[in-house]
């Protein structure tokens, strides 16, 4: 469901030799993939495991929220619709934990990591899901986004998170197609769900158009990640894709875009229509500046819903070890107190 | 008498009922581990069984509503606790103990491939075909399930799965319970057949595996669910499975 993280450099490609350094990025130019027994500068190894542990622990932790509501879901269809969908994210994270393994970490490591806040996950999992209609909310709009991300991350250089991209795509194409059929049915349905709706969309608007990262950075396009072709578009430019997607298709299902303020559970407190959000003279729409603040603060630990999903992931590996003991030789024992 | 009563009222519409809510509630209750499970192979395989078990429920939902012009999902939603033919086994707590869980599992599937087989032997070619196809993936589950019981009859694995079986056998055997309507002479020798194939195939890998469990038929005093006499974990269970539908009840979801 995710997208991935915003790649940081953590060490300074300027170390590496400059021959290979040199045949490495004419290779990433003329469109050759990168695979894990290539030469690669340090620098590229450490992004692209940082980008692609992120992308798994949030497939994993964003399985919880819809997770919790598999035993409420209104039919026997949207039962298993749900369940099916919350196993393909746990299944990416698979894919992706295996992406990692062969850039030099365990899955071990990776989980217990998560687990003590070590490593991070997806900001927009930090949100509540109050109703039914938050699930359809997460699946149209949060999988929307993350295939907007995740499309132009297909088209990256690294040969085994490339075509593990493909492979998901594949399948968010068919959560997204669930999650409009669910928004279309309850804005069809009665005044109450209708209501439910708008009120689902006021909660995940917000953190949808924070869903691609915070305003680019000058030169970002010059930067290692870009050149690299570990991120191919800039923030920006992928929140303004997402908004003139969405923005309009909002309108035609009868939802308005409001600007919210949000207690600390998540809840909307106040709002009023986005007046901004109509399109210019080129077919794009305005949308009001996100609160950024609120971003870095979810960012940091202190977001509606971090402590509860940190929870639950650690209750599930701490409730699984003996399992993992029984089966496996591996070094299993309980992390550290977070 | 309305649609509903008739169905409830007729035998083989009993038995069938009596498979499709053990799945139906199987895979309801077992969706709590799509996510969390111990490990993420494992969660996935989880979730693949949840989502066959809801399914075969609703391909003998669909039979029974075409039979008796009901909708599937109002089988499957709204009967009341009583008019649900599950055995307590397939919703009895697990406290998300992973033995408890898979020992759960298994005794449904154990119980679930012969009593589909004697399902598929109606006068009804149409439900028989439908027996047929979900016996197929039933099994599946079998052979999956009882490895894993082979697998963790050894070290650390045994006690904790020993201990779940303990607890859960007297309710595995209640799978035995003759449900309303079909408490006579044919469908008690019948029942006895199937109990027989259950504990002869339970009782093979459990040996194997290191196991020991009493499996006895249980006396006409038990009461295990399927005379519609339910334990509380169930009722929880049909309130959480029918929140979203009673926030609107009527509304199409």
């Amino acid at each position: 469901m995710s997208g991935a993280a915003n790649p940081v450099m953590p060490i300074d490609p300027c170390q590496e030799d400059p021959e290979k350094l040199a045949e490495f990025e004419a290779n990433i130019a003329n469109g050759v993939l990168i695979e894990p027994g290539d030469w690669m500068p340090e620098a590229y190894r450490v992004g692209m495991l940082r980008m692609s542990e992120h992308h798994a622990n949030s497939e994993i932790v964003g399985a919880l929220p819809e997770g919790e509501w598999i035993t409420r879901a209104p039919s026997l269809r949207r039962k298993l619709a749900l369940t099916a969908k919350v196993q393909d994210e746990v299944g990416h994270g698979q894919m992706l934990y295996r992406v990692s393994q062969d850039l030099g970490k365990s899955r071990e490591d990776m989980l217990r990591d998560l687990c003590t806040g070590k490593t991070k996950y997806h900001n927009c999992f930090n949100y509540p899901a109050p109703t039914w209609a938050d699930i359809a909310m997460i699946q149209w709009l949060i999988d929307g986004a993350a295939i907007m991300n995740q499309k132009t991350l297909a088209d990256g250089a690294y040969g085994p998170y490339v075509r593990t991209m493909h492979r998901i795509n594949m399948e968010e194409a068919f959560h997204f197609k669930s999650g409009e059929d669910m928004v279309l049915t309850l804005m069809s349905g009665t005044k109450k769900q209708k209501q439910m709706t708008q009120e689902a969309f006021d909660r995940w608007w917000g953190p949808s158009i924070m869903f691609f990262g915070p305003p680019d950075k000058p030169g970002c396009e010059d930067m290692p990640p870009m050149r690299w072709r570990m991120k191919i578009e800039t923030n920006d430019s992928l929140r303004q894709r997402f908004v003139n997607r969405f923005a309009p298709a909002a309108r035609d299902l009868g939802l308005v875009v409001h600007v919210c303020e949000k207690n600390e559970e998540g809840f909307v407190t106040q709002k009023q229509v986005d007046e901004l959000c109509t399109p210019d003279e080129d077919g794009n729409w305005g949308f009001t500046t996100p609160n950024w603040d609120e971003f870095f603060k979810v960012i940091r630990g202190n977001g509606p819903c971090n402590a509860h999903r940190l929870a639950l992931r650690r209750f599930s590996y701490e409730q699984g070890a003996w399992v993992r003991r029984a089966i496996a030789s591996g070094d299993t024992t309980l992390p550290p107190a977070a | 008498m309305t649609a509903m009563q008739d169905m409830l009222n007729d035998p083989v519409a009993n038995f069938a009922l009596s498979i499709a809510d053990d799945l139906l509630m199987l895979g309801h209750v077992q969706g709590d581990w799509t996510g969390i499970g111990p490990i993420l192979e494992e969660d996935i395989a989880s979730s693949s069984m949840s989502q066959d078990d809801l399914s075969h429920a609703l391909m003998l939902f669909e039979h029974l509503g075409n039979r008796f012009g009901l909708d599937a999902d109002v089988i499957a939603y709204e009967r009341s606790p009583e008019d649900y033919r599950c055995c307590d086994l397939v919703t009895v707590p697990d406290e998300f103990d992973w033995a408890v869980a898979l020992t759960r599992r298994w005794f449904v599937a154990h119980w679930a491939a012969p009593a589909l087989e004697r399902l598929g032997t109606s006068d009804d070619d149409e439900l028989n075909e439908r027996c047929r196809r979900l016996r197929s993936e039933q099994g599946l589950h079998l052979s999956y399930l009882d490895d894993w019981m082979r697998r963790l009859g050894a070290g650390e694995g045994h006690d904790r799965m020993q201990a779940a079986m303990t607890s859960l056998a007297p309710q595995a055997c209640m799978l035995f319970e003759l449900p309303t309507g079909l408490d006579d002479e044919d469908h008690r020798s019948r029942r006895d057949e199937i109990f027989e194939a259950w504990s002869r195939a339970t009782t093979a890998v459990l040996t194997d595996a290191g196991f020991s469990v009493d499996l006895t038929m249980p006396s006409e005093e038990h009461i295990g669910g399927r005379r519609g006499a339910h334990a509380k974990h169930f009722v929880e269970q049909h309130t959480e499975m029918n929140e979203v539908r009673c926030e609107d009840p009527g509304a199409s979801w």
